[in-house]
């Protein structure tokens, strides 16, 4: 009984011809909840994204310390950009690597055939894909503090970093997702992802920067809003165009 | 008096506008090309499907 | 492949002699600049390739969605010939900026909003002709076009907003000013110069984005066309 009922509210075609009783719809939550788990528990058996991600990470400080000469008074105003270039890099490493896992391995096409809502692959792969920068940032954090000495464990740059990331992983899923389904494939995320990122990652920039140096809030709360801005809006363009980018 | 001030910029000017003719003329130039290798592959092809057709029909109806 | 259509011919007449026009008022008709002499004539062709080249992004961007609701591939390629055309256009537009800066401000490029944008939003367009060289399925290939166009569009402007946050020096020449910028102040003559020069650029991109489009339909029936004999 119940289950006739709510396949019959469900007024979306199904996307198998089995018969609409057995389908189970579980909620939209649920299901996102389910591919986040199905993505980290494939990540904590192996660590392959994340040790690549993190490794990168460091080489990557690494060179910036020697290119800039990261000197005490440099330091101050180069940090947080070189946080971001660091993270940006890291973050399309991750993208690239888990778009093409679900690829290679015929995953997506299992996802696809699922019984739920596109969006919930998107909001799936979006979250997972911001655990995994989000761990290389809490990582990476400390270790930059400790490195050069200054305090990056603060509650505000956290949250600046947090939004960031949000608006990052938001846009580089969508076009993660097209740029696997190329020809050219992981040499075209970046070039697809750099330009239409550009806003977040400036803002963040100046966002962290204006919060390092000590400066009046009224000068961080601008790019912080535009970074409010960014999130909201491409994260809702992305739920809407999902659909049309892995549409077979 | 006020002319004197005014910096000879004119060799700018030219490039500018040498530039600008010339990057449209290139764009114009290349939409001829690739609408003339079109036209031609088109009809390349087309009289290729055309011998197809006429193979096709007199052996053997398809 | 249909016969050229009688508007068209006229329209690219048209265009040739708008540009002759706009050529003559922009070098000889509209009277030298005092501060930055000779070069400001630049600007004229500046701007009109500017607004066309901005036109066309939005142009794209609203076919895009266009397309994502209708699925006809008519919109689509009225988007790739929006944004072939204003990548043209948009790169003049750059370079013309960075002709002028270099007697004006006395360097080629400063990383001032307008510039960055400009340059971020000639970028994405790359990225778009990149995309959708990298796929095969022409079904496909408009779909993921009309969604970075429409991410790009939507971006750009943001960016814009974001980059202002950090310096700017570039003139304002339409709407408010702040206080502490230069502002370019036009006589009558530049002003007819000016406006000539926004409606010939206007013209002769109707006239190209027209060409393209046909274009495209030329090459969507040779693609058919040889799917047709390989089978």
């Amino acid at each position: 009984m119940m289950d006739k009922k709510t396949a019959t509210i469900d007024s979306r075609p199904q996307t198998m011809n089995r018969p609409s009783s057995i389908v189970h719809r579980p909620s939209f939550v649920k299901a996102t909840l389910a591919i986040v788990q199905k993505d980290l528990s494939a990540e904590f058996r192996s660590f392959e994204l994340i040790s690549a991600m993190l490794v990168f990470s460091l080489l990557v400080i690494i060179i910036f310390n020697f290119a800039l000469e990261l000197d005490i008074k440099v330091r101050e105003s180069v940090t947080s950009g070189v946080l971001w270039t660091t993270f940006a890099f890291a973050g399309t490493l991750g993208l690239n690597r888990s778009m093409s896992v679900e690829k290679d391995r015929g995953c997506m096409d299992g996802l696809l055939l699922a019984p739920v809502d596109r969006s919930v692959i998107y909001f799936g792969k979006a979250i997972s894909n911001l655990i995994f920068m989000l761990i290389v940032e809490v990582i990476v954090l400390p270790v930059y503090s400790m490195l050069y000495n200054v305090n990056l464990f603060r509650l505000d740059l956290l949250g600046v970093i947090l939004l960031g990331s949000i608006g990052y992983a938001a846009v580089g899923t969508l076009l993660s997702t097209m740029s696997a389904q190329t020809r050219t494939r992981e040499v075209l995320l970046p070039i697809l992802l750099f330009p239409v990122a550009m806003p977040v990652l400036l803002a963040s920039v100046k966002a962290c920067n204006g919060l390092l140096t000590g400066a009046e809030f009224s000068e961080v709360l601008t790019p912080l809003n535009l970074l409010i801005v960014y999130d909201v809006i491409f994260i809702a363009i992305a739920f809407m165009v999902f659909d049309f980018v892995v549409e077979e | 008096m006020l002319l004197e001030t005014t910096p000879d910029t004119s060799g700018y000017m030219i490039a500018g506008y040498v530039f600008s003719f010339v990057v449209m003329g290139i764009y114009v130039f290349s939409m001829y090309l690739r609408n003339a290798n079109l036209k031609r592959d088109a009809e390349t092809l087309e009289s290729l499907q055309a011998e197809e057709a006429k193979k096709a029909s007199s052996p053997k109806k398809k | 492949m249909q016969n050229k259509p009688v508007l068209l011919t006229i329209l690219d007449a048209a265009s040739i002699i708008v540009l002759g026009i706009a050529t003559y008022l922009a070098l000889v008709f509209a009277p030298t600049e005092a501060v930055m002499g000779q070069v400001q004539r630049v600007f004229y062709f500046h701007i009109g390739t500017a607004w066309v080249g901005l036109l066309g992004f939005v142009i794209a961007a609203v076919a895009g969605v266009a397309y994502l609701i209708t699925k006809d591939s008519r919109w689509d390629r009225f988007e790739v010939a929006a944004v072939e055309v204003s990548t043209v256009f948009f790169f003049i537009t750059i370079v013309l900026g960075s002709i002028w800066a270099r007697p004006a401000w006395n360097t080629w490029w400063t990383w001032d909003p307008r510039l960055t944008t400009a340059a971020i939003t000639e970028l994405i367009y790359i990225a778009y002709f990149m995309l959708r060289k990298g796929i095969e399925d022409p079904e496909k290939r408009a779909r993921f076009g009309a969604v970075y166009t429409l991410l790009g569009g939507i971006s750009a402007p943001i960016t814009f907003m974001v980059i202002r946050l950090f310096r700017t020096i570039h003139p304002i020449v339409i709407g408010s000013a702040n206080a502490n910028q230069e502002k370019m102040s036009m006589t009558g003559d530049m002003k007819i110069a000016f406006f000539f020069g926004l409606f010939a650029f206007t013209v002769i991109f109707i006239d190209l984005i027209w060409h393209r489009i046909r274009l495209g339909s030329l090459e969507e029936k040779v693609e058919q066309l040889k799917l047709k004999v390989s089978m």
